[in-house]
C-alpha cells in the first residue's frame, strides 16, 4: 500500500467519522430544541369527566314502591312491578350497572352487604328487561376480593350472567360537583360507569354511628376512590353532594333485615332486625326518608336529607311521591 | 454392576422413560391434589350462610320478666327445656314437636294477684322457623274453638289460647273458665307480639285453598312423612266440604317444575307399590289412584304438586283437583 | 433417548412447578389460585427445612416428612435434587449456560473445574445448624436467610411477582406492596449474576441444602465413576461439569449433582452411573478441615446469645412486632419462622409483611403486619396465612378459632395486639372536628372502639344576637359562610336547648327549631360542634388493624395498633383477668 492511498483512506475514514460526529450533534441540538421549556413546571391536573344521568322519565304515582314481605326476591320483583315493571327501567339492548353495598368481607348473614339473592335477582331481571350486559361493582372499604367473595354476591351476580369490575386504580377518574364543597376534582369508580346506559342502586338499610343512618345516598360513598376517608369530616355534605352528583336510574332500599346496632359492619346476626320492608324507588331522597322510619329515626334527624331536598335532589315527604304500598310472599 | 455402562441406546431409553414416567406420575399427583380442597380452611367460606336462608333462626330470648297484664302477677322462675328435656314437660305430646324442628321450650306462671287459686301457664316454643311453628299449630288446633283475628294464627279454647307467631308457637293453658284468665292472657299475648316483630310463614299457598266450600281455617302443614310418604315434605292440606262429603285437598310448592313434577312421580309410583290402582285419566298432569277404595288423586303443574287425598267419591276428587290444577294454572 | 434429556425435561418440569406454586398462592377457588394446590411442596421436600425444625422444636411438623424421601433417594442415588429438581439450581444452570455457552473448550473446562473454596457451604450449613443445635444456650432458626428453597421462594413470592403483577396485574387486581424487598432482590440479582463468573456458583460455594447432600450422599449406593482407570486426560467430561467435581480426575462425590454432562461428554464412554468406585479412585468426603468445622460451629453456637444481647425477646420487645392470626409465642415462632413469604403472597390484604432488622437481626423477613399497607388490616373472616406455613410458624388455624366462636368461645378471639389512640393527631381529640372513621370499620361485634358525645364551644364561637326571626338569627360578628352548615354544630342560647345549625351566611344563623325563647338583642350566644371522641374498649380490641388502615389521618396514624394484648403471649398482656 503506497502513502497516497493510505492517506485517502485516512481522510474517507476522517470525513466519515466527522459525518457522523456532526449528525449526532444534530440530533442533541434538535431534541434539546424539541424539548425546550421555559415555563415553571406546575403540578398536573387529571382531566375531569363528568357523570351521566341515568335516570329515566318520571311517571306520576309509579315513584316508590314499598313492600311487606320477608323473602327479598318476591319483594323486589312486586315493588319494581308497581312502578312500571322491569322494562321501564331497562330498554333492550342496554347495559346496565347495579351497585350493592359490598363495602366489608363479612358474610351476607351478618347483613353488612347486600343479599346475594336480591343481587341475583336485579340482575335477573335487568337481562329479563333484555338488558345486553349486567355489571355488578364496587369500591369496598376492605379488600376488594375478598369482599366480593365473602359476601356471596360475586359468586350469585356471575351465576346470574353479571359480570363483576372490580376496582383497579386506573378505572378512577377525577370529576367535579358543579357547586359542590367536597367533590372537587376528586376520583371516583367511572370505569363501569362509562359503559352503562342505566345505574340501580341497591343498599341496605343500616345503623351508622357518624351519619346515623346508612342507606342508598350513603351507598355511593362506595363510587368514590382517593382518600375518601377525610370526608367523614363532614359526612352531611358529602353524602348531599353524592345525591345531587349520582343521578341513578332507579334504587332499592333492602329493609327485610335492618341492622341496628354496630353499623355498619355488624359482625352478630344479634344486631339484625326482620323488618321485612323492601323499597324501590326512583327518589333517593324519599327511599331513605322512609327507609330511615326502620331504624327508628324521621328525616329531620338525618341533616343529609335536608340538603339533598335543598339542592333538588329529591323529597324528604315521601307521602307526596303516593308511595305504593303492598305485601308480597 | 453399572446400570448405564455404555451407550447401549436401548437400556438407556429404557432407564429415560422410566424416569419420565416417574415425572409424569408426579404431575398427576399434583393434579388431583389440586382441585382437593375446602375453602372454610382459609376462613373464606361464608359459613353463616346456612343461617341467613332462614333468618327467623336468630337466637333471642324472649323477655318475660316485662311480660305481664294488669292484676296479675309472675309466678316462679322462667323454666327452660331442651330437647333432651322436653318429655319431662310434655312427655306425651313431646314427638311432634321434636320432628318438627324443636328447640327450645320457656314456660311461665302467672297468676292473678286477687285470686291466686286463678293462674295460667304460658308455654313458648321456639320451634327455628316460622313453617315450623305453623305446623305444630296447624295440625294440633282443636275443633270447636274459637278463632282470633287481629293476631294472626290464634284460636281460643274455653280455657286456653294458642297461636303461632312467627318461629314461635305459644299455648297460653289457664286453670279454670274465668273470664278474667282469659282477658289476661290475650293482652300477654299481645304484648309478646308487640315486643319482637318477626317473619310470619308465607301465606302464598294458603291462599290457594280458598273457596266458598273450604271449611274455615281447616288448612294444616306438614312438614315430612305426609300421608305416611316420607318425600312428600311441606304439604298444605285444607278440608272441604263438598255436598255431604268432606274431602281432603293437598298443595306443596317445590324447589323448581322439574322437581315438582318428580315429587308427584314418586308420591304416585308409592301409591301403586301400596297395591293401589290406577285409574286411567285423560289429563297427562294428573294421576288416579284407587287406593283401597277411597280415591287418591296426585299431579304437578308449575312448581305446585297438588292432590286429593282420601276421597269417598271419584266425582267429588276430579271436581276438586280440577278446580285447585285451575287455579294454579292462573 | 439420552439420561441428559431427561434431566433437562425434569429441571424445566419441576421448575415451572415451582414458579406455578408461587403463582398459585393467592387466596381463592379459581384454579390459577390457592384451592388445592400443594404450594409448600419444594419447601417440604427441602431436608434442610426439616433438620432445621427438628433442631429447635424436637419434632418433625407433618409435611415435612416429605423430607424424609429426598434424604432416602439421596442416600441411595446421590445428590439428584441438586441437578434433576431444585428450581434454583435450574435457574443457576440455565444463566451460567447463557453466561458461558459461547466460551471456547478450555474456557469452560477452567471455569468448571473444582475449587478449593466450595468447601465453604459446609462452613455454612454448620454454622446455621449451630445456631439451632444447642437449647442449652440459645436456638435460633436462621437456616432460611440462605436456604435456596426459601430463598427462591421468597424472591419469586415477594419481589419477581409483585413487580410483574404491579405492570400487568395478572395474579392479583391491584398492585401488592413489599417494604425492604430491594434486599430480597439485591441477594437474588447477587447469587444470578454471580453465574457470569464462575457457574453454578451459589450451589458450588454458598449452597447449605447442596453441603448438607454432599455430606449424605458419601454412602450413595449408585455414583459417577470412570470404568477404566486410564483415559487420554482429554478433560471433556469436566467442560460442562456443573458440581465442579473432577470427574476427570479423582471424581469428588459429595460435589457431583448428578448432571450426567460428563458422561454424555466422553467420546470414549469411560464415564458410567454404576454401583462401584470409580476405577480412577473418588473423594466421597467433602473437603473440610477439622478446625474450619470447629470454627464455623463455634461461631454459630455463639452469635445466637450474641445477637440476643439486644434483648428483643425480652423487655426490649419491639412494640411494631405484630404477628399474624395463629402465629406461635415469638422464640418459638422464630425457632420455625423459615423466611419463606408464603404467607405474605397468600394473605388476601397484603398487610404481612417481610419483617426489617428494627426489632434484631432475627426478625429479618419473618412475618409483620403492617397495617399502612395492603387494603385493610388482617381481614377479620380469614386465616389463609396459617394454612400456607409449612412449618407452622403460624398454626393453621380455623376460623372459630381467630373469632372465639364454637368450641372457642370461652378463650375468646385471636388478639393480634391492641389499638392506641393517639389524642395529639385525632381529629375529633386534637382537632375539633368530627370523623370516627375508625369506629365505623371496627369489625368487631360489639364495636371494640366507641365513642362518647361532647360538645366544645367553638374557637371565636361566642356572637353576639343583633335580631332574631323565627329560626334565624343575625349576628353582629361576620362569620364564614356555610361553616357552620354541615350538621354538626349547634347553636346554644341561655335558657333554650341546644338548636342545630341547618345553614348560615355572612351575618345569619339558621338552626332547626324555634326557639321556645328568642334570643334578645345584645344577648350572647355560642356556637357548639358535636364531637363524637373514639375511646378503645381494651376488653374487645383484637388488634387487627383496620382503623389504623383506614384513619384519615394518613402520616402518622391517630390510631396504631402495637403488640400489647397479643394472645400468643403472656409477657406482653396488658388486660388483667375479670
Amino acid at each position: 500500500m503506497n502513502r497516497t492511498s493510505k492517506n485517502k483512506l485516512e481522510r474517507r475514514e476522517f470525513l466519515a467519522r466527522a459525518g457522523k460526529a456532526g449528525l449526532s450533534i444534530a440530533a442533541a441540538g434538535t431534541i434539546s430544541y424539541l424539548l425546550y421549556d421555559t415555563t415553571v413546571p406546575r403540578n398536573k391536573v387529571s382531566k375531569s369527566v363528568s357523570l351521566p344521568d341515568f335516570s329515566v322519565e318520571p311517571i306520576k304515582g309509579q315513584a316508590i314502591s314499598v313492600i311487606k314481605g320477608s323473602n327479598r326476591v318476591e319483594s323486589v320483583n312486586k315493588a319494581i312491578k308497581l312502578i312500571g315493571g322491569i322494562e321501564r327501567f331497562v330498554r333492550p339492548g342496554e347495559t346496565v350497572v347495579i351497585k350493592p353495598n359490598i363495602a366489608f368481607a363479612s358474610p351476607s348473614a351478618l347483613g353488612a352487604t347486600s343479599s346475594p339473592k336480591l343481587i341475583a335477582e336485579i340482575v335477573r331481571l335487568c337481562y329479563e328487561g333484555k338488558a345486553k350486559r349486567v355489571y355488578v361493582t364496587d369500591n369496598p372499604i376492605n379488600d376488594p376480593a375478598s369482599c366480593f367473595r365473602l359476601s356471596g354476591i360475586g359468586e350469585a351476580a356471575s351465576g346470574a350472567g353479571a359480570k363483576i369490575i372490580l376496582p383497579k386504580e386506573k378505572y378512577f377518574s377525577n370529576t367535579t360537583l358543579m357547586g359542590g364543597k367536597l367533590i372537587d376534582n376528586w376520583p371516583v369508580f367511572f370505569e363501569p360507569l362509562a359503559k352503562a346506559d342505566k345505574l340501580i342502586g341497591v343498599a341496605v338499610v343500616k345503623d351508622h354511628h357518624r351519619s346515623k343512618a346508612s342507606m342508598t345516598m350513603k351507598n355511593w360513598y362506595g363510587l368514590l376512590g382517593g382518600r375518601r376517608n377525610i370526608f367523614h369530616q363532614d359526612i352531611n355534605t358529602i353524602i348531599a353532594e353524592l345525591a345531587i352528583l349520582m343521578k341513578p336510574t332507579l334504587v332499592v332500599l333492602d329493609g327485610t333485615e335492618v341492622m341496628k346496632s354496630n353499623g355498619p359492619t355488624g359482625g352478630s346476626i344479634t344486631d339484625l332486625k326482620r323488618e321485612n320492608t323492601m323499597i324501590v324507588s326512583c327518589d333517593m331522597v324519599a327511599a331513605d326518608s322512609y327507609g330511615c322510619g326502620l331504624l327508628g329515626l324521621k328525616p329531620k334527624d338525618l341533616p343529609y336529607l335536608g340538603k339533598a331536598e335543598k339542592a333538588g335532589a329529591g323529597t324528604t315527604d315521601y307521602h307526596r311521591l303516593k308511595p305504593i304500598f303492598d305485601t308480597a310472599g | 454392576m453399572s446400570i448405564i455402562q455404555s451407550r447401549v441406546k436401548g437400556f438407556e431409553s429404557v432407564a429415560s422413560l422410566c424416569l419420565l414416567g416417574v415425572i409424569v406420575l408426579i404431575g398427576v399427583g399434583v393434579l388431583v391434589k389440586q382441585s382437593d380442597y375446602e375453602m372454610s380452611q382459609f376462613g373464606m367460606d361464608t359459613i353463616v350462610e346456612v343461617l341467613s336462608e332462614n333468618n327467623s333462626n336468630i337466637k333471642e330470648k324472649m323477655v318475660f320478666d316485662s311480660l305481664s297484664a294488669t292484676g296479675f302477677e309472675n309466678l316462679l322462675e322462667t323454666e327452660v327445656y331442651d330437647s333432651q328435656t322436653l318429655y319431662e314437660k310434655i312427655n306425651g305430646k313431646a314427638p311432634i314437636y321434636l320432628e318438627s324442628g324443636f328447640r327450645e321450650l320457656v314456660t311461665q306462671r302467672f297468676v292473678i294477684k286477687k285470686d291466686q287459686k286463678l293462674w295460667a301457664e304460658l308455654f313458648v316454643y321456639d320451634m327455628g322457623s316460622a313453617k315450623n311453628a305453623y305446623s305444630v299449630y296447624s295440625r294440633q288446633k282443636r275443633t270447636d274453638v274459637k278463632i282470633l283475628s287481629g293476631i294472626g294464627f290464634a284460636y281460643e279454647s274455653v280455657n286456653a289460647l294458642f297461636c303461632a307467631y312467627g318461629q314461635y308457637y305459644i299455648e297460653f293453658i289457664g286453670s279454670s273458665e274465668a273470664k278474667e284468665l282469659l282477658e289476661g292472657m290475650r293482652e300477654i299475648v299481645q304484648k309478646i307480639r308487640a315486643n319482637k316483630a318477626v317473619a310470619d310463614v308465607e301465606t302464598g299457598v294458603m291462599k290457594l285453598f280458598s273457596s266458598e266450600r273450604l271449611i274455615p281455617d281447616s288448612i294444616k302443614l306438614y312438614l315430612n312423612n305426609t300421608f305416611g310418604f316420607e318425600g312428600l315434605t311441606d304439604v298444605f292440606t285444607g278440608q272441604y266440604q263438598i255436598g255431604n262429603d268432606i274431602v281432603t285437598a293437598f298443595l306443596s310448592k317445590r324447589i323448581s317444575a322439574e322437581e315438582a313434577r318428580k315429587v308427584f312421580q314418586k308420591y304416585h309410583g308409592f301409591l301403586l307399590d301400596n297395591s293401589g290402582v290406577d285409574i286411567p285419566v285423560t289429563d297427562p298432569k294428573m294421576k288416579i289412584v284407587d287406593f283401597y277404595g277411597t280415591i287418591e288423586i296426585v299431579g304437578a303443574t308449575g312448581r305446585y304438586v297438588f292432590g286429593v287425598h282420601e276421597a269417598e267419591s271419584r266425582q267429588v276428587a276430579e271436581e276438586l283437583a280440577g278446580m285447585l290444577s285451575e287455579r294454579l294454572n292462573e | 433417548m439420552r439420561i441428559i434429556t431427561v434431566r433437562r425435561i425434569s429441571q424445566v418440569f419441576f421448575f415451572t412447578m415451582f414458579v406455578w406454586f408461587c403463582v398459585v398462592s393467592t387466596v381463592g377457588d379459581n384454579f390459577w389460585q390457592l384451592r388445592g394446590w400443594p404450594v409448600n411442596w419444594f419447601l417440604q421436600l427441602d431436608p434442610l427445612v426439616a433438620i432445621g425444625t427438628i433442631l429447635t422444636t424436637h419434632a418433625l411438623y407433618a409435611g415435612l416428612l416429605w423430607a424424609l424421601t429426598t434424604v432416602i433417594l439421596t442416600i441411595i442415588c446421590g445428590r439428584f435434587f441438586c441437578g434433576w429438581v431444585c428450581p434454583f439450581g435450574t435457574l443457576h444452570q440455565f444463566t451460567g449456560f447463557l453466561a458461558n455457552h459461547k466460551k471456547s473448550a478450555a474456557e469452560k473446562i477452567r471455569l468448571n473445574r473444582y475449587r478449593k473454596a466450595q468447601c465453604i457451604k459446609y462452613f455454612v450449613l454448620i454454622f446455621f445448624l449451630g445456631m439451632a443445635a444447642f437449647p442449652s444456650i440459645a436456638t435460633s432458626l436462621q437456616i432460611g436467610l440462605l436456604d435456596p428453597i426459601s430463598l427462591v421462594t421468597r424472591s419469586v413470592n415477594l419481589v419477581i411477582l409483585p413487580v410483574i403483577d404491579s405492570a400487568f396485574n395478572i395474579t392479583s387486581v391491584s398492585s401488592r406492596f413489599y417494604q425492604g424487598a430491594w434486599l430480597i432482590l439485591a441477594i437474588f440479582f447477587t447469587t444470578i449474576f454471580s453465574n457470569l463468573v464462575i457457574p453454578r456458583f451459589y450451589c458450588r460455594f454458598i449452597c447449605p441444602l447442596g453441603a448438607m447432600f454432599g455430606i449424605i450422599d458419601r454412602f450413595a449406593i449408585w455414583r459417577i465413576g470412570k470404568i477404566r482407570s486410564e483415559c487420554n486426560n482429554c478433560k471433556q467430561c469436566e467442560q460442562s461439569c456443573e458440581g465442579g467435581c473432577e470427574p476427570a480426575g479423582n471424581i469428588r462425590i459429595s460435589e457431583c449433582i448428578l448432571c450426567f454432562n460428563c458422561r454424555d461428554n466422553c467420546k470414549d464412554e469411560l464415564i458410567a452411573y454404576q454401583t462401584q468406585a470409580s476405577l480412577n479412585g473418588e473423594v466421597t468426603n467433602p473437603d473440610i478441615s477439622r478446625r474450619g468445622l470447629m470454627l464455623s460451629l463455634a461461631s454459630g453456637i455463639f452469635v445466637v446469645p450474641a445477637v440476643r444481647l439486644g434483648n428483643k425477646l425480652g423487655g426490649n420487645w419491639h412494640h411494631k412486632i405484630i404477628r399474624p392470626p395463629g402465629a406461635m409465642a415469638e422464640e418459638e415462632f422464630l425457632g420455625r419462622c423459615i423466611k419463606c413469604g408464603q404467607c405474605m403472597r397468600a394473605c388476601p390484604t397484603n398487610v404481612i409483611q417481610p419483617g426489617g432488622i428494627e426489632s434484631g437481626l432475627e426478625n429479618l423477613w419473618t412475618p409483620v403486619l403492617n397495617n399502612r399497607i395492603g387494603s385493610s388490616g388482617c381481614q377479620l373472616n380469614c386465616v389463609a396465612c396459617g394454612q400456607v406455613c409449612p412449618t407452622s410458624a403460624i398454626r393453621p388455624i380455623k376460623l372459630a378459632e381467630k373469632l372465639g366462636t364454637g368450641d372457642f368461645a370461652d378463650r375468646g378471639p385471636v388478639r393480634l395486639g391492641t389499638a392506641f389512640l393517639d389524642r395529639n393527631r385525632c381529629l375529633p381529640w386534637a382537632m375539633d372536628k368530627p370523623c370516627i372513621v375508625c369506629q365505623e370499620n371496627c369489625p368487631v361485634s360489639p364495636k371494640a372502639i366507641y365513642t362518647r358525645e361532647v360538645f366544645n364551644t367553638v374557637r371565636d364561637g361566642k356572637l353576639t344576637v343583633k335580631k332574631t326571626v323565627d329560626k334565624t338569627i343575625e349576628t353582629v360578628e361576620t362569620i364564614m359562610a356555610e361553616k357552620f352548615a354541615t350538621g354538626d354544630y349547634y347553636c346554644i342560647v341561655d335558657g333554650n336547648k341546644r338548636s342545630r345549625i341547618t345553614a348560615n351566611n355572612e351575618n345569619t344563623i339558621e338552626v332547626s327549631e324555634n326557639f321556645a325563647k328568642k334570643p334578645i338583642k345584645d344577648s350572647i350566644i355560642e356556637i357548639q360542634v358535636c364531637l363524637q371522641r373514639p375511646y378503645v374498649d381494651i376488653e374487645k380490641c383484637i388488634g387487627c388493624g383496620i382503623c389504623e388502615h383506614e384513619c384519615p389521618v394518613s402520616g402518622k396514624r391517630a390510631i396504631r395498633v402495637s403488640g400489647e394484648g397479643e394472645t400468643r403471649s403472656t409477657n406482653r398482656t396488658l388486660l388483667l383477668k375479670n
